[in-house]
């Protein structure tokens, strides 16, 4: 009876999603198996060309940048956003929603503003720039704005709201009589942190890499901007495929990839949690 | 952990994270009011900047269809989120593939869900313009709602629904009168959320608006704009997004002590 | 007898302007199963955190063997303390976590390996080896965390409310399971409870605190027939509280009736007092008792074992509370509304300054 009216219910926005998600992606997933027409369109005959130009040597230095920028991104949030957590979460209890507000604010406001206030920063123009050569350094800096750094330090800027959560979450929810345990068992602070805290923690750590990896691998908007657009991430691929190329198929294909990624990395990181957790029965 | 953790070494973290995180906004803030426009030189406080932007043209258009997208889009992602919700919390089995679905639109990058969407409309051969912008962020919008409202679900007394149901109100009714004023904080805190997410959103809107500038968004305004570098008038649009954003979030915050999703 | 294994010495403990444990001098002996009885607030806690070195005392000493350890880090003490979460490494199997503190001590592989099997056979857990803490039931939990604090034969064990988790009939298991592996092991304990019946059925000794002050350290039985406060005696067990004031080697009770009492000489004379008398040492219609008082039966409650019945009498606003064995009950029925006297012997009477 309940799961009938429960049913009515999600009705409206389960067809919203299913007609605006399940179906323009299901879509994606048959084009990348279509061919590209001779004029830009689509030529509905099966072919594994897409897929397999996704994986053509030609892309596989672009793939190895982006890897490599999304990588680099991702491994410096998660340092960064890891201490940042565990600082929110020694922090006094009744501070620490405040703190977590404000940790995370930034990363629901408007994330072209948030990276045009690194062009600002980072132009030749720019602020360090004014402040370097106030302070009577005369020569030439070197150029800061339309780098590799610059794109990781705006996509570390973006996401790093996001790996605090992330991390936050299990660190407040660790008992801290466990750690205590530790230190009375002999361990100390270093050790403590290493063999309990740590382990205990790395799903939030995992979540928080794997998310920064895949929306810096798949953007568009920070090489274009901070970037210059002199390198490209798969994201500016898929844009241009879409939007300049024309070749919708392997725009799609070059998406899916990105799903399976994703994916991929979300499956292994869930493995890993459960056989960290002990949800298997190791015995009988 | 709270006995292991250096205090002075957890203040210095915080410091400088906090400082990485507002000193690019706060300085976008400041030349906002910078006569000169550049950050080179201070050379005095105007508001000259937020003149020359209401005086813009091109900049109100977009911000006039920007509002029209996330008020409507906010509309429909709160009527379809909460249901979504409700009928979600009520059912006794929970499947795996229905919290997919309903989580999918927050986790599918942004470029995928765009261009999976641009494909979509180009098949069926639908004219794009400010009305698939809004069909679109109604995907990710409502998907918000419904996990803000689940959130206060999940501590919500079922038992006083059986109890409305007791007292002979049937269930549209109990919904109407002792569900939704109870959930009430919730849905505006979602709604309030998804009006924010609406208004900033590029990349969805940047590939489903369709061609020309009619249907132009604030965030496709000020992508080209910054494209072409920095000019004085984006500060102080930037500055004017931003406190939006941050008091809508703020007021959200307020009415759902849930906090943000995922907080 | 016995060696002294640790002194406390006037311990103070301060957070902010509260004062958690107001100064308290303890003396626990070598292979003793002391516990430490209060309610929540008492200080019981804080005061078992500071043995472990988890807190700093505001002032004071901890003395273990002679030496003053009361400012070495938790890490550093031969002390182990079983959690009242058991904050077990949910990460680590059973054998993981009972290993772990022996890994802390650089102890060789093999011994490890050797002292974990040992221990695991003790708390008759081998089997389950393998299994993380999630995978096994709360007694089995209860278990390891013992192990794991017992494995590294520490000078002196602390037991945080070692058996509030579990449920009534495995606590009434586990009090003498506990009392068994003391007694093997050798190991002083010092257990925190807040149960009175957990104490008095486990310790040798019991030391009662209350807002942060010692009210009473004895043995179960003289902190049960003997006790030194009206608090302690009304926490420790049931008892019956008369009001009366001391007039000359007497009690006056408030219906002007007498009660007999070995009276000291720390209470004035003409001053207000409190007589106290357990249910149990009342007896019904005995003729040659030293006290006497009759009644209207108010309530009966059958226990099984025992009856306890509720007086009311002009001498207390508070029922008075006999509790019959239920061969006593047999021979006597008893009826609600029916007058009773009972009687008890002078030497059963206590008294507290009111």
């Amino acid at each position: 009876m309940t799961d009938r009216k429960s049913f009515y219910l999600m009705t409206p926005a389960l067809a919203w999603l299913t007609g605006l998600m399940v179906i323009p992606c299901l879509l994606i997933l048959a084009l990348a198996f279509f061919r590209r027409g001779t004029y830009g369109g689509i030529e509905y005959t099966f072919t594994l060309e897409n897929i397999g130009l996704v994986f053509d040597p030609l892309y596989a230095s672009i793939f190895l940048k982006s890897a490599s920028i999304a990588g680099l991104s991702a491994l410096i949030a998660v340092i960064v956003g890891y201490a940042a957590a565990y600082a929110i979460a020694a922090a006094p209890a009744k501070r620490q929603p405040i703190l977590l507000f404000f940790a995370v604010l930034p990363f629901w406001s408007n994330y072209l503003v948030r990276t045009y206030a690194w062009i600002v920063l980072l132009n030749r123009e720019g602020l360090i720039a004014s402040i370097v050569h106030s302070l009577g350094y005369e020569g030439e800096l070197p150029r800061m704005l339309y780098t590799e750094s610059a794109v990781v330090i705006g996509l570390v800027y973006n996401y790093l709201p996001f790996v605090i959560l992330a991390c936050y979450a299990p660190l407040s929810r660790l008992n801290p009589e466990i750690a205590e345990a530790s230190r009375d068992l002999g361990g100390s602070g270093w050790t403590t942190f290493r063999r309990v805290t740590l382990p205990m923690t790395a799903p939030g750590i995992a979540t928080g890499f794997v998310f920064v990896f895949v929306l810096s691998i798949g953007n568009f908007v920070t090489p274009a901007l901070l970037g210059g657009g002199q390198f490209q991430m798969i994201g500016n691929l898929v844009y241009a495929q879409f939007l300049t190329a024309n070749d919708w198929p392997f725009g799609a294909a070059l998406s899916m990839f990105l799903i399976a990624i994703m994916m991929g990395l979300l499956t292994l990181q869930t493995f890993a949690t459960e056989r960290a957790s002990g949800a298997r029965q190791e015995d009988t | 952990m709270r006995s292991q953790a250096n205090p002075r070494l957890m203040l210095m973290i915080l410091s400088a994270v906090f400082a990485f995180l507002y000193i690019p906004i706060s300085v976008l803030f400041a030349l906002s009011f910078n006569e000169g426009g550049l950050p080179t030189a201070w050379t005095g406080f105007s508001t000259k900047w937020y003149g020359e932007l209401f005086a813009n043209q091109e900049i109100m258009g977009a911000a006039l269809n920007t509002l029209i997208v996330a008020v409507v889009s906010t509309i429909l992602a709160t009527i379809l989120g909460t249901l979504l919700a409700i009928g979600v919390e009520l059912r006794r089995r929970k499947g795996r593939f229905l919290e997919t679905i309903i989580f999918a639109p927050m986790i599918i990058p942004d470029i995928v869900l765009a261009i999976a969407l641009l494909s979509f409309f180009s098949l069926l051969n639908v004219t794009m313009g400010l009305h698939t912008v809004i069909v679109s962020h109604v995907v990710f919008n409502l998907a918000f709602v419904c996990s803000v409202v689940r959130a206060r679900l999940k501590t919500f007394d079922w038992s006083i629904v059986e109890a409305s149901a007791d007292l002979g109100a049937s269930t549209p009714m109990t919904l109407w009168r002792v569900v939704l004023p109870v959930m009430l904080p919730a849905v505006i805190a979602g709604s309030l959320l998804a009006f924010t997410l609406s208004v900033d959103e590029f990349i969805i809107a940047f590939f489903t608006a369709g061609a020309g500038r009619a249907s132009i968004t604030l965030p496709m305004q000020i992508f080209a704009m910054i494209r072409f570098g920095v000019t004085p008038e984006i500060n102080a649009l930037a500055t004017i997004v931003m406190t939006l954003s941050v008091i809508a979030l703020a007021l959200s915050q307020r009415l759902n002590r849930g906090g943000l999703p995922g907080q | 007898m016995t060696q002294t294994l640790l002194s406390i010495r006037n311990i103070k403990k301060h957070f902010g302007a509260v004062q958690a444990i107001a100064g308290i001098d303890l003396d626990i002996r070598e292979n003793e199963f002391f516990a430490l009885l209060g309610a929540s607030g008492s200080g019981k806690t804080t005061l078992l955190r500071m043995l472990a070195g988890f807190e700093m005392p505001t002032a004071g000493s901890v003395m273990l063997d002679g030496q003053d350890i009361s400012h070495v880090l938790p890490n550093h003490r031969p002390v182990n303390l079983m959690f009242q979460s058991y904050a077990l490494f949910p990460h680590m199997t059973a054998a993981q976590n009972i290993a772990y503190g022996l890994e802390m001590d650089k102890l060789p592989r093999p011994e490890i390996k050797a002292r974990v099997a040992e221990i695991l056979d003790v708390i008759q857990l081998s089997p389950l080896a393998n299994r993380k803490p999630d995978q096994l039931s709360g007694g089995q939990r209860q278990r390891v965390a013992l192990a794991r604090a017992l494995v590294k034969r520490p000078r002196l064990l602390l037991l945080d409310e070692p058996l509030g988790a579990l449920d009534k009939k495995l606590r009434g298991e586990m009090q003498l399971e506990l009392k068994r592996i003391q007694h093997e092991f050798g190991i002083t304990f010092i257990v925190v409870t807040h149960d009175q019946e957990e104490a008095l059925v486990m310790a040798d000794r019991i030391a009662i605190l209350h807002e942060g002050n010692l009210l009473q350290c004895g043995s179960p039985h003289e902190i049960y027939e003997h006790p030194q406060s009206r608090f302690a005696a009304g926490f420790i067990g049931v008892m019956n509280f008369l009001p009366v004031r001391r007039s000359g080697n007497e009690l006056i009770a408030k219906d002007g009736s007498k009660i007999t009492a070995d009276l000291g000489d720390d209470l004035a004379n003409e001053s207000d007092a409190v007589a106290a008398v357990r249910p149990e040492r009342l007896s019904l219609d005995v003729q040659d008792d030293d006290n006497r008082l009759t009644g209207r039966v108010s309530a009966l409650a059958y226990h099984g074992l025992d009856l306890q019945v509720h007086l009311d009498t002009p001498l207390s606003s508070e029922p008075i509370m006999i509790r019959l064995t239920a061969d006593a009950a047999e021979g006597r029925r008893l009826s609600i509304g029916e007058n009773v006297t009972v009687g008890w012997p002078a030497k059963d009477t206590r008294v507290f300054s009111a």
